[in-house]
């Protein structure tokens, strides 16, 4: 670090923030929000959020290369994405859709 | 049996290895190449253990941006959390408050996804907690070797090679499962939609807009459809 940089406090300080963010965020609700009932409107809703949550995390690093969105079938992260897909509706295995899709990228990077 | 049903969270976890090693080689790597020194790196990523969190601190850390910046980016990044824990909050409320404190700091995208994978598979399933333990654990190992490897290895790994596309491709096998339906298909395009839309909100907000939309549209095409089936 130079002196212009962040010094050690700064930084200490700034770790110990972030990780009472995460614990915060992760464990408050299960520490402290013990007496809480959800409504069954809560519960059902929240019985979709993994399924939201994997495909906002997942859509967007799709379609967005280096902070553009590329929407095109020439965008290789996206058809590559679309090919592990596919592999793994045909035969349901995880390391062959992850193997596939990343060939199929590797494939188009170096073509196109 | 418990210990069964830890093993078996283990194994179930194991084919999303891969990717979960080639994301904690990204985040080691770019936590050093930003400039942050090796040590302050390895401290961070053992202590929050929140892999998007960190990534999204590291520039606010290297321009000294004022810590409540750093503080409340790191909270909204990670608000997708508050929705996961709030689904597992009914299976962990019979445990003992350090064990609900642990098994949150475990909590993470793809230990979540397995754990509610299985309840849709066996509801009933009675070892639920040791099974989320266990893949949840086994994800942590992962994550801090693969972190550890980058950040001391940084120069050497080539992050041309899309190894960050690899830690995006595993999500794609734990998201299928879960599209049974159309309510939770109309919910996976909204928040897909809207996660991309917002994109360039400040502070991540995109992603959790994303996933509470979502979680609507898919709340509310469940009750259109019972409506349509009640007589």
């Amino acid at each position: 670090m130079n002196e212009s940089g962040p010094g050690d406090a700064y930084l200490w300080i700034a770790i110990l923030l972030i990780t009472l963010s995460a614990l915060l965020t992760r464990s408050g609700l299960l520490v402290w929000g013990t007496g809480l009932k959800f409504r069954p409107l809560v519960q059902s809703a929240l019985r979709y959020a993994p399924a939201c949550a994997l495909a906002a995390i997942l859509v967007p690093d799709l379609v967005f290369v280096d902070q553009h969105l590329w929407l095109a079938p020439d965008n290789p992260r996206l058809i590559a994405g679309v090919a592990s897909c596919l592999i793994f509706g045909f035969f349901r295995s995880m390391i062959g859709s992850l193997i596939g899709g990343m060939t199929v990228y590797w494939l188009l990077s170096y073509f196109l | 049996m418990q210990r069964e049903a830890y093993w078996r969270g283990v194994r179930e976890l194991l084919p999303a290895a891969p990717g979960v090693f080639a994301w904690g080689l990204v985040t080691g790597v770019a936590m050093v190449k930003s400039g942050l020194s090796i040590e302050y790196a390895l401290i961070m990523t053992f202590l929050a253990y929140a892999g998007s969190a960190q990534l999204a601190a590291l520039p606010l850390l290297v321009t000294v941006a004022p810590l409540w910046v750093v503080a409340l980016t790191a909270i909204a990044v990670n608000l997708r959390f508050v929705v996961y824990s709030a689904a597992m909050l009914p299976h962990l409320r019979h445990l003992k408050p350090s064990a609900r404190l642990g098994l949150g700091y475990l909590i993470g995208d793809i230990g979540f996804a397995k754990f509610s994978a299985l309840l849709e598979r066996e509801p009933d399933y009675p070892h639920r907690v040791a099974y989320f333990a266990g893949g949840a654990s086994c994800n942590w190992v992962l994550w801090q070797a693969s972190s550890v490897i980058g950040i001391l290895a940084a120069t050497a790994i080539p992050l041309e090679w899309g190894l960050a596309l690899a830690g995006t491709l595993v999500l794609i096998p734990l998201l299928v499962p879960f599209c049974r339906d159309r309510p939770a298909l109309g919910g996976v395009c909204v928040a897909s939609i809207v996660a991309v839309v917002g994109h360039d909100w400040p502070l991540r907000l995109g992603l959790v807009a994303g996933i509470l939309a979502g979680m609507l549209t898919a709340l509310s095409l469940e009750r259109l459809t019972a409506r349509e089936r009640a007589p």
